[in-house]
């Protein structure tokens, strides 16, 4: 998969605003209009939602990975984020998440977003990576931890 | 089985009331009376087949294609074929003067299925377990194929007359015909045993890939070398270094592309998003190849089998391979019948006795070629015997080199009866001195040996309360991989095992009653994750959907009242609309 096409500079963010679960979720959702490929921002928020609402995407290592599917999108859109102080986000291992990545991918078509997701979580299993990542100061630094 | 071959038979004897004398005069007249006496054929080869294949594998316990190559022997024109017809005015299966006692339009049949069965082995080549177990199997193939080609060829030159040197076509044929191994008798006695996955299982099954490979090689060289013999005199070495190296070229380079396009074009291909159009277009271009290739100075087989190998490694080869089972089944024992016909008994008595020698020569260069190299490689004399035997069975590259080698003019009808005759007897005996060989206590010489299939897969458990409740899930699991565009095939018969492929992933899933396990390479465990979790979170929403439905208690309430009573509301709408009908007429 080709990760460089899929994430460009105005795709990432070093620090999220929001503070709580659903703050960060939106802040996201409007990263991901910064790309101009959602057709409706409510419809995507309320895909991510929905996802969250089965079960939450915090994952362990201060990751989190909402991601969701939805016609409001055409294909696979992504976003990265960094909240450094951490917010909880109901994850796996009860530690505050700091790293988010989030993915809206096409309804009833076989998303790529798993194949992403997969080698997303592939690259942050290294603990080196992740430090790296936290301690980016900009868009370009975030990138080359994933792009290299 | 008897009311129906005697409904066959009764057929067979009403047939010439209704025929009518079709050998009269006229080009298209004569077109006509060709294809008539090749629909009889095929009806009849058809049926043989069937009925041969049939008491084969059930009555005599033996491979159904002998039964469907003696099929040939005893319909063909040497035997009951060659019987006057008078409703036809000829013989049914009449020799035709040329090399080859079929007439054209059969020996095309048989050419296709040829290619069809080519282009499948190719498809099925399990390059990857080769891959792994190259270095021993490589080695043991290596060694049958170069003692039984010295053996059958050396055989040729002691006692085969004219046959005065090493390179002469009839000695390089000869040679070549008893190296090719049809492993599949093999292959389906060691998964009945579960040998398998045991080192002999494993070495034989990598022993078999090069040796198709060097075999195929080989004849390509030898058809080669048989084409420039056709056309003048001796072959000097150069040439024949010329010639090796053009078939070997030809198989490497269109291998390699193939193997590196193959996949990109598979992606192409199913952008149509249709199966037929896919295996279609495939099996087009196995054709294309296979003539190619026979244009190229090969034999067709050769661009077949490669078209095969290139594919053989796309997420798509599964499919390809069950999509093309019915065309499989109706031409290739076509093929077998029509290599029994060109048995000439008559021919077969003054080499009756090079046969014995030859059959066994052919037995004894597999036995020690292949055990050999395997003792050399931590197997006891145990184990290098069952791979020997493992090794013996003949089959259709055997027939196909025989049969290229008649229709060369190569070798006489006497030594393609050697040929058939050594399938026959190899392929008999190979079965039971393969499972008697696997009695006995350990064939490997080192205690321990890695387990070789699982090696390094992780394994994904989910455990669940009950097993219809794991059925269910296991079936929704599957749903999840179709939709990634995942190729989901059932592997075991009696037992829920699944092979899931797409593009490199290869992910297998089994269920043991309330356990469903998933073992993939490291590198894709997170995607394999990620899918299930996507999998259970459906069923979620499913559950939901449960709740929301109508209580199960007045579903049934619902469903018990209109048991005994009056007719259903359907019914009493369906008879309202027809009483308006009349009505109205």
């Amino acid at each position: 998969m080709n990760l460089k096409k899929l994430l460009a500079p105005k795709m990432v963010l070093t620090e999220l605003a929001g503070s709580t679960k659903e703050e960060v979720i939106e802040n996201l959702v409007d990263l991901l209009m910064e790309s101009g490929k959602i057709k409706d921002r409510e419809v995507a928020l309320a895909c991510i939602l929905a996802r969250e609402q089965k079960m939450s995407t915090g994952m362990q290592n201060e990751i989190a990975i909402p991601h969701g599917k939805s016609d409001t999108v055409d294909e696979l859109i992504v976003c990265i984020a960094l909240k450094k102080e951490g917010i909880d986000f109901e994850s796996l291992d009860g530690m505050p998440s700091k790293i988010f990545i989030m993915t809206i991918s096409p309804l009833n078509r076989s998303g790529p977003h798993v194949q992403f997701l997969a080698e997303i979580s592939q690259l942050l299993k290294e603990e080196e990576k992740r430090e790296q990542l936290l301690a980016a100061e900009t868009a370009e630094e975030i990138l080359k931890v994933f792009i290299g | 089985m008897k009311r129906i071959t005697l409904a066959i038979l009764i057929l067979l004897a009403v047939v010439p009331l209704f025929a009518s004398g079709v050998a009269s005069g006229g080009e298209a007249e004569n077109m006509t009376h060709k294809m008539t006496i090749l629909v009889f054929q095929l009806a009849i080869i058809v049926i043989a087949v069937r009925l041969f294949g049939h008491i084969f594998s059930r009555y005599l316990k033996q491979p159904r294609v002998l039964g469907e190559l003696v099929a040939g022997m005893v319909i063909g024109p040497y035997a009951l074929g060659g019987i006057q017809l008078d409703f036809l005015g000829q013989q049914l299966f009449e020799t035709t003067g040329g090399s080859l006692p079929v007439s054209p339009e059969l020996y095309g049949f048989a050419i296709v299925a040829s290619i069809i069965l080519l282009f499948l082995s190719g498809l099925e080549t399990d390059l990857p377990t080769f891959l792994r177990f190259s270095g021993v199997g490589s080695f043991v193939g290596l060694g049958g194929v170069i003692v039984s080609f010295f053996l059958g060829d050396a055989l040729a030159v002691l006692l085969l007359p004219g046959v005065d040197n090493f390179m002469h076509p009839t000695a390089l044929f000869l040679g070549t015909l008893s190296t090719a191994t049809s492993v599949g008798i093999t292959a389906r006695i060691l998964s009945e045993k579960r040998k398998m996955s045991s080192p002999e299982g494993v070495t034989i099954l990598a022993a078999a890939v090069l040796d198709d490979v060097v075999g195929i090689i080989l004849l390509a060289v030898v058809v080669g070398v048989a084409k420039v013999a056709d056309t003048g005199g001796a072959i000097p070495w150069g040439n024949i270094g010329i010639i090796a190296a053009k078939a070997f070229g030809f198989w490497l380079i269109f291998t390699v592309l193939g193997i590196l396009l193959g996949k990109k074009l598979t992606r192409g291909l199913k952008r149509f998003r249709s199966m037929e159009m896919l295996t279609g277009i495939s099996f087009g271009l196995a054709l294309l190849f296979a003539g190619l290739s026979e244009q190229a100075g090969l034999a067709m087989i050769i661009g077949a089998y490669v078209t095969g190998l290139s594919l053989s490694q796309t997420d798509v080869a599964h499919e390809i391979r069950e999509k093309l089972e019915g065309v499989y089944a109706f031409f290739v024992p076509i093929f077998f019948c029509v290599m029994g016909m060109m048995v000439n008994f008559a021919a077969m008595k003054g080499v009756i006795l090079f046969g014995l020698a030859y059959t066994a020569i052919a037995i004894i260069g597999k036995i020690v070629g292949c055990g050999i190299p395997a003792l050399m490689s931590g197997f006891n004399l145990r184990g290098a015997f069952r791979i020997g035997a493992g090794m013996l069975p003949r089959g259709e590259v055997t027939l196909i080199i025989a049969g290229i080698g008649l229709a060369s003019g190569v070798i006489g009808p006497g030594m393609f009866g050697v040929a058939i005759m050594t399938l026959l007897v190899a392929s008999i005996i190979a079965p039971p001195t393969l499972i008697k060989s696997f009695q006995g206590g350990s064939g490997y010489r080192k205690k321990s040996r890695k387990k070789t299939t699982e090696e390094g897969l992780i394994a994904i458990n989910l455990d669940f309360p009950t097993k219809r409740m794991t059925d269910f899930i296991r079936s929704e699991i599957l749903t999840v991989f179709r939709q990634e565009e995942f190729f989901v095939q059932k592997m075991g018969l009696h037992i829920p095992l699944f092979h899931l492929r797409k593009d490199e992933i290869l992910i297998t899933l089994i269920q043991k009653d309330e356990v469903i396990t998933l073992n993939t390479a490291p590198e894709h465990e997170q995607f394999v994750r990620l899918l299930v979790l996507e999998a259970i979170l459906e069923l979620k929403d499913f559950l939901k959907g449960l709740e929301g439905m109508k209580s199960p208690d007045a579903m049934g309430m619902d469903l018990m009242s209109r048991l005994f009573g009056g007719p259903s509301k359907e019914k009493k709408t369906q008879a309202e609309e027809s009483d308006n009908g009349e009505k109205e007429e």
